[in-house]
Formats: structure tokens, C-alpha cells, sequence
């Protein structure tokens, strides 16, 4: 058994759920012939053939209108985006069709829309994108961000398996990451949504993260504890829709102290609305403000410095945590 | 709707405070920040601004009485419009408890959009109802409030150490765990008046007073004795001392100090002395040994201070004050002189604002000025250590080459907190500033 990156997790997820069901296929942008822009389906044309590995004209809102009419009549399409930050202009297609459909008519919208999300790739302005908190607003759908090369397996098979549509946001950071690379198991497991998982156990305060936040997360806690013992519980949201409300609830309680780490910006964003369940639910268990660390609202910058003033990482997570800890 | 007026905290030690003197009186308009009174505490007296504008309806701590930090010693009304005199009268009497009759006018929910105008009145008019005595405590964590009511504590008796002196977790844990283990000791009391760690440090009152013999005459300290009394006892009892002293050739600092001190004061209007140059080498002894600069919570965690605030002893005909230069690592040696000259005079004719008597993190204490050769100071709460130095005296000194010399010599004394650091940070701290000490030649440059 040979250790796979994040990137491979996804290629066999995908390969191995369309060999399971004869409904899964893939549709998108270079997909086929090129195998994928980086390359996630690479030989999938070959053992698959055109009809199930569909390389679409460049337009998102067809891709995705694609999806939900096939996803209607019974399969179950993944759709990649070249770049999650193209899945604008297919907008509609999710929020008007997808997410509504079943409430409309009763009819399931089983489908995956995937693609490379979030930044420090010196990627600009539309190649950066975290889109979590449009979707995470939108009844109807469901959001997943996997950090490690494990839960991108089977938190993929458990998406593709799902009856609803569920927006799959990778990171483009972990994708070949060396030290992501993990053995995973032989045999065919998922990893079930709506489940958070407690990364590092801690008792002085919760950090609430996902995505690739969790690394800096567990770099700024470790600082904590050699520098100013503190141990930081980090909590890895992994499914944003559906929220683990009680794992999150469970670890608030003990800490008492809550730290929201995200890379989208900060308004309105996820952390937003954990703050206000917090408030709301654990008013008086909480020993401190809740804190938020998040992207400062502006648009994505390219010039290199910029971007690495702009993206949260362990130093801003720890600073804020002394904080809070000295609160 | 009165706003309270509360007796400040005019310095970290400070419980209490005396009104010296009200300068308004009931019925005077007073604008926001304008001063209403002369506080009189252990350490300095200060002039009171008004926390709003408003009129002044009601004293409540007159002059020469002496009250708790916090307590509510006036009230100010802010104008609502109408007719002024009348104003004291509409306002609900402070500390009253009602309950809150609007609430069951509003009830009716039915009740058509004039009623609702009506209720929105009332809402404002519930809202400026006296925050009930528990809640007095500004700064609390909502667990912390939680844990109070749960086990039904008075958050005022509690002492908080978050930022701001903010009641957290762990102060209400801290407290409990504490009121746990003190029925052994009092079996008799149990829990009514726990003994805070924090509490003031003297001495039992004695049961009967002292009678002075024939031959004894008694004197009554002055509040500021029995504060620096106060301190004193408390600081030996918190930190272990320890205490490291180091020799200093200060030669070349003398005979430059010899040479140019006339000149200085003439062109600054300000004197320089060896203090400026013992501070600015234990700020370089801090910047090494950050330990030096810092403070032991009383939950056991070592905080180092950023900042390095230096205290420095001043002596006046009441006692010793220790007022602060804020960031003495940045000055020169010409800009500490002016700060030393300026605290001093402050110091002297009691202008020290309650910032000035804030916030150091270290002290540096002259008592060479009295002659003294060694002298072991006791660390001014809550630091890690005291420098004193002191005076600067010839003496033979074996110096290269084992030839002797005459040389102006001075003993730094550094008394530390020994739970803090040991005797290797100490010395290697007090290396630092002797060599910084001995570095410079026969030109200074001071500015």
C-alpha cells in the first residue's frame, strides 16, 4: 500500500464510485481528453469511455444546468469547475434549480459540484476563491470541506452517495501537499456529513476551523502550548451544511472560549453565523467574546504581499488567541 | 435618569478614596470631563473629571469622608428637557427596586398601533431602571456571572484577573476552591467572609489598643505611610527576595558628569546625573533578560511586560512615590534626565497624575543620594525586581596588570523575585549592566 496526496484521494473517490454505480459520471471543463486541469480524472476517458467523462463547452451555467436536469432524471453527475471561482456564472443554476427543486416538486437533485477552491497559490483575484458562505446560506445545499487526504475520500463517496446537491470545495493548497500524503484504507469507505472531528484536544479555549485553516490552527496551538501553556481544542468542521452542532456545542462548553478561523473574509461569512448560535445557545457558558480570524473584507489580491497580508495563517490566529485567552 | 458618579481607582494599590474637597455643588450644571471634585488617596490627590454632562443632583459622600474604590459618591442627571428644578424629583430614587409595572401594560398584544407607540415608550422608560446590585461588577464574563449566581457569590468580593481586572473562570473556581479550604481554618464562620489572598496585608489589629508609656510618644501614620506599610508587608509576603549585587567602575561617567554637569544644566535648564545612565543599562539588562521585566499571576503564570516602564523612587517629606517613565528604552540619556527632572518636580509639589503613578514594570531606586555603599530594596508589587544604586565612592581597585588604581566605584543592588527567575538570570542581568556601565569612554554622547 503506497501513501496517496489529497489530490489522488479525489481521483479514486471519483473512480471508484463511478465503477460502483452506473449512474455516477463526470462532466466539465477539460475533464476528458486532458484529464482534468489538475488532473484529478487522468485515464478516466480511457476506462470510461465519452459517454460518462464528458468534456462540456466552457460555460458553467450549462455544466451545471446539465447536472440538474440529468441529476432529475435519475444519475448522478459530478460537475468540476476548473477553478471554484468560476462557479458563479452557473449561479442560478444552483440556487434557482438544484436547491429547490425538491421542495418544488418532490423530485431528488443527487448531485456534486467540485472544484479547486481557496488561496496562497499567488493566484489573483479569480483563481482564489472561497464560495462557502453564498452556498452555506442557501437552503437546499449542502457544503463540504475536507482537510486531509482521508476525509477527501470518503467525505466524497459519502457526497456523491447523497440524495441532495452538495457543493464539494477542495483545496488547492492540500492537493499535492507532501505532508498530506496518507495510506488509506483498502476497502471501500465514507466518511459521513455532518460531522465534525476534534483534530487536537485542548481545554483553554475552541478554534472552529476547516479547510486548509486547520493546519494554521494547529501550528498556532502548538505555539500556545510551548510558549504560553494553553492547550487550544481544534475543531475540524468538515461538512459546514449540515453543521455538527453538537460536537461544536460539546467543546464550547468544556473551553468556554471560541476562536472562528476561516480563509473567506469575514462578513458574513461561516463564522458569522457560528458566532450567532453561540450567542444565542451558549450565552452563559462563554468566558470571553467570541473571536473571529478571517479574510479583511476586500477582493482577493494578487501582488504576492498582499496576498500574504490578506490570507489569515498561525501568527494572526495566535495573536488573537492571547488574546482571548488574556480576556 | 442619574448617572452615578463613582470613587476612581487613583493607582493599583489603591482601595479607597477621601473626597478632599467638592467643587460643584447640588444643582450645578457640569459639562462632560469637567472636574467635580478633589480626590484625596494614599498615593495622590487628583481632580475628578465628570464622567457625562448633566446637572449635579445629588451628593452623596461628602467632603473628608473616606469610601471604597467604586462606590457611588454623587449623581448626575442628564437634562431631558422640561423644567430643570423639577428633574430630581421624576427621576426614580436610585436603588430602588420596582417591579416593572410597563411590562404588564404591554402585555396585550392585540392591543392596536397607538398601544404600541405607548409600549415602546415604556420600554425606554423600563430600561433606565437601576441595574440591580449584582450586576454592579462592570467586568464579567457571562460564565463567570453564571458560576456566581450558581453558587451564590458576591461578584463584588471577588477579584478578577482578566484583561482590565475582568472576573473570568478561573477567578470564580479560584474563589470556590479557596472558600472550600477555609472552614478548616474557621470552622466557626463558615464561608461568610473569606480571606482574598489580595487582602490587605498588615498586621492583626491588635483587641487592645496600644497605651503609650511616659516615656513613648505615639504618632498616627499618615494614609501614606500605612500604605507603603501596607505594601511593604505585602510584597515580602508574595515574593521570596532574593538579593545580588554587583560592583560598578564608573569612572569614566563620573569624570564626565564632573566635567560637563555645569554645562548641561545651563543649556537644558535640567540636571543630569548617574541616574539616566543606571537606567538605560538596565533597559539593555531587561531587552537580554525579559524576565526582569516581568510579573507572577496569581493564578502562577509568568507575564513578561513588553514594555519596559520604568519606576523610579522619588522621596518627598510624606514618604516615597514611585511614578513611571513609559518606555525608558527609548529615550537618551538627555531625554531621560528630562524625565527624571520633570517626575521629580511633580513628584514634590503633588502634581503626579494618576497615569504617571501607573503601569511600571520595573523600578530603579536612588539611594545613593543618602550616602548609601549597599542597600537591599523590597520589590514594589506585583514586579519581578528592584534595582537599587548607590553611592559613588573612590577606592583603591586592583585594575590591569594588577597595578592599583583610584577608581570611582558604585554597588547595584537587584533584589528579585525568586519564584521568577534564580540566581543565573540575576547575575547575567546585572553583568549586562555593569558592562553597559563600564562601556562608555571619556566622550559621552548624551543626546
Amino acid at each position: 500500500m503506497t501513501a496517496i496526496t489529497y489530490l489522488d484521494a479525489i481521483s479514486q473517490a471519483i473512480r471508484e464510485e463511478m465503477r460502483r454505480d452506473e449512474a455516477v459520471f463526470l462532466l466539465g471543463e477539460d475533464v476528458g481528453t486532458y484529464g482534468g486541469a489538475f488532473k484529478v480524472s487522468a485515464g478516466f476517458l480511457e476506462e470510461f469511455g465519452p459517454e460518462r467523462v464528458i468534456d462540456t463547452p466552457m460555460s458553467e451555467a450549462a455544466i451545471i444546468g446539465s447536472a440538474v436536469g440529468a441529476a432529475l432524471m435519475g444519475m448522478r453527475p459530478i460537475a468540476e469547475m476548473q477553478y471554484i471561482d468560476f462557479i458563479t456564472c452557473g449561479f442560478d443554476q444552483i440556487i434557482n434549480m438544484a436547491s429547490k427543486m425538491y421542495w418544488r416538486v418532490g423530485m431528488p437533485v443527487p448531485m456534486v459540484i467540485r472544484g479547486p477552491s481557496g488561496g496562497g497559490t499567488k493566484g489573483g483575484p479569480f483563481h482564489s476563491a472561497s464560495p462557502e458562505a453564498w452556498f452555506f446560506h442557501t437552503p437546499g445545499v449542502k457544503v463540504v470541506v475536507p482537510s486531509t487526504t482521508y476525509d477527501a475520500k470518503g467525505l466524497l463517496k459519502a457526497s456523491i452517495r447523497d440524495n441532495n446537491p452538495v457543493l464539494f470545495l477542495e483545496h488547492k493548497l492540500l492537493y499535492r501537499h507532501p505532508e498530506l500524503r496518507a495510506e488509506l484504507p483498502e476497502e471501500d469507505y465514507i466518511v459521513p456529513l455532518g460531522k465534525a472531528v476534534i483534530r487536537r484536544e485542548g481545554e483553554d479555549m475552541t478554534m472552529l476551523t476547516y479547510g486548509a485553516m486547520v493546519y494554521q490552527c494547529l501550528m498556532a496551538a502548538k505555539v500556545l502550548e510551548e510558549e504560553d501553556d494553553l492547550e487550544a481544542e481544534v475543531v475540524d468542521l468538515r461538512s459546514l451544511t449540515p453543521l455538527d452542532r453538537e460536537t461544536i456545542m460539546e467543546s464550547v462548553k468544556h473551553t468556554n472560549k471560541v476562536l472562528i478561523v476561516h480563509e473567506d473574509t469575514l462578513t458574513g461569512g461561516i463564522g458569522a453565523e457560528l458566532a450567532a448560535i453561540l450567542a444565542e445557545e451558549l450565552f452563559e457558558y462563554l468566558d470571553g467574546p467570541i473571536t473571529r480570524v478571517a479574510a479583511p473584507d476586500t477582493p482577493f489580491p494578487y501582488a504576492p504581499p498582499l496576498e500574504a497580508a490578506f490570507l489569515p495563517n498561525a501568527e494572526k490566529i495566535l495573536s488573537a488567541a492571547r488574546k482571548l485567552a488574556a480576556y | 435618569m442619574p448617572t452615578p458618579v463613582k470613587m476612581p481607582r487613583l493607582g493599583e494599590s489603591v482601595a479607597e478614596g477621601t473626597i478632599g474637597s467638592w467643587l460643584k455643588k447640588e444643582g450645578d450644571w457640569v459639562e462632560r470631563d469637567e472636574s467635580l471634585a478633589e480626590i484625596i488617596t494614599d498615593k495622590i490627590n487628583a481632580e475628578l473629571p465628570s464622567p457625562v454632562e448633566g446637572r449635579l443632583v445629588k451628593i452623596l459622600v461628602q467632603a473628608d469622608e473616606t469610601v471604597a474604590v467604586g462606590t457611588d459618591i454623587a449623581l448626575i442627571e442628564a437634562e431631558v428637557g422640561g423644567d430643570v428644578t423639577s428633574a430630581p424629583e421624576t427621576a426614580p430614587a436610585f436603588g430602588e427596586r420596582e417591579e416593572v409595572p410597563e411590562a404588564d401594560k404591554r402585555t396585550p398584544v392585540a392591543a392596536g398601533p397607538s398601544n404600541v407607540a405607548t409600549g415602546r415608550g415604556n420600554g425606554a422608560a423600563a430600561s433606565t431602571l437601576p441595574r440591580r446590585r449584582e450586576e454592579e461588577r462592570q467586568r464579567i464574563s457571562p460564565l463567570a456571572r453564571r458560576l456566581a449566581r450558581e453558587h451564590d457569590l458576591d461578584l463584588n468580593a471577588i477579584p478578577g484577573t482578566g484583561a482590565g481586572g475582568r472576573v473570568r473562570k478561573e477567578d470564580i473556581l479560584a474563589y470556590i476552591a479557596q472558600r472550600e479550604a477555609a472552614p478548616v481554618a474557621a470552622p466557626t464562620a463558615p464561608a461568610a467572609r473569606p480571606s482574598l489572598p489580595e487582602a490587605p496585608a498588615l498586621a492583626p489589629t491588635p483587641l487592645v489598643p496600644y497605651v503609650p508609656g511616659e516615656d513613648e510618644e505615639m504618632l498616627t501614620p499618615s494614609r501614606m505611610r500605612l500604605a507603603i506599610a501596607e505594601h511593604m508587608v505585602r510584597s515580602k509576603r508574595t515574593s521570596p527576595h532574593a538579593t545580588a549585587i554587583v560592583e560598578v567602575d564608573m569612572t569614566n561617567i563620573a569624570k564626565w558628569l564632573e566635567k560637563n554637569k555645569e554645562e548641561f544644566k545651563r543649556r537644558n535648564g535640567y540636571s543630569i546625573s548617574y541616574v539616566p545612565f543606571v537606567i538605560k543599562a538596565v533597559c539593555e539588562g531587561i531587552r537580554q533578560f525579559p524576565l526582569l521585566n516581568s510579573t507572577w499571576t496569581p493564578d502562577n503564570k509568568i507575564v513578561i511586560k513588553k514594555r519596559i516602564n520604568m519606576g523610579l523612587a522619588v522621596a518627598t517629606d510624606e514618604g516615597l512615590v514611585v511614578p513611571t517613565i513609559y518606555d525608558a528604552d527609548q529615550y537618551t540619556l538627555a531625554g531621560l534626565s528630562k524625565q527624571i527632572a520633570s517626575l521629580a518636580q511633580k513628584a514634590r509639589t503633588k502634581k503626579l497624575t494618576l497615569q504617571d503613578m501607573q503601569n511600571s514594570t520595573f523600578v530603579v531606586n536612588n539611594t545613593g543620594t543618602f550616602g548609601t555603599i549597599i542597600s537591599v530594596p523590597i520589590i514594589n508589587q506585583p514586579h519581578a525586581g528592584i534595582l537599587s544604586m548607590n553611592a559613588v565612592v573612590k577606592r583603591p581597585v586592583v585594575i590591569e596588570d594588577d597595578a592599583i588604581a583610584v577608581r570611582s566605584m558604585m554597588y547595584l543592588c537587584l533584589s528579585f523575585d525568586h519564584r521568577i527567575l534564580d540566581g543565573a538570570g540575576s547575575g547575567g542581568f546585572l553583568k549586562v549592566v555593569r558592562e553597559k556601565l563600564e562601556s562608555y569612554e571619556r566622550e559621552i554622547d548624551v543626546y
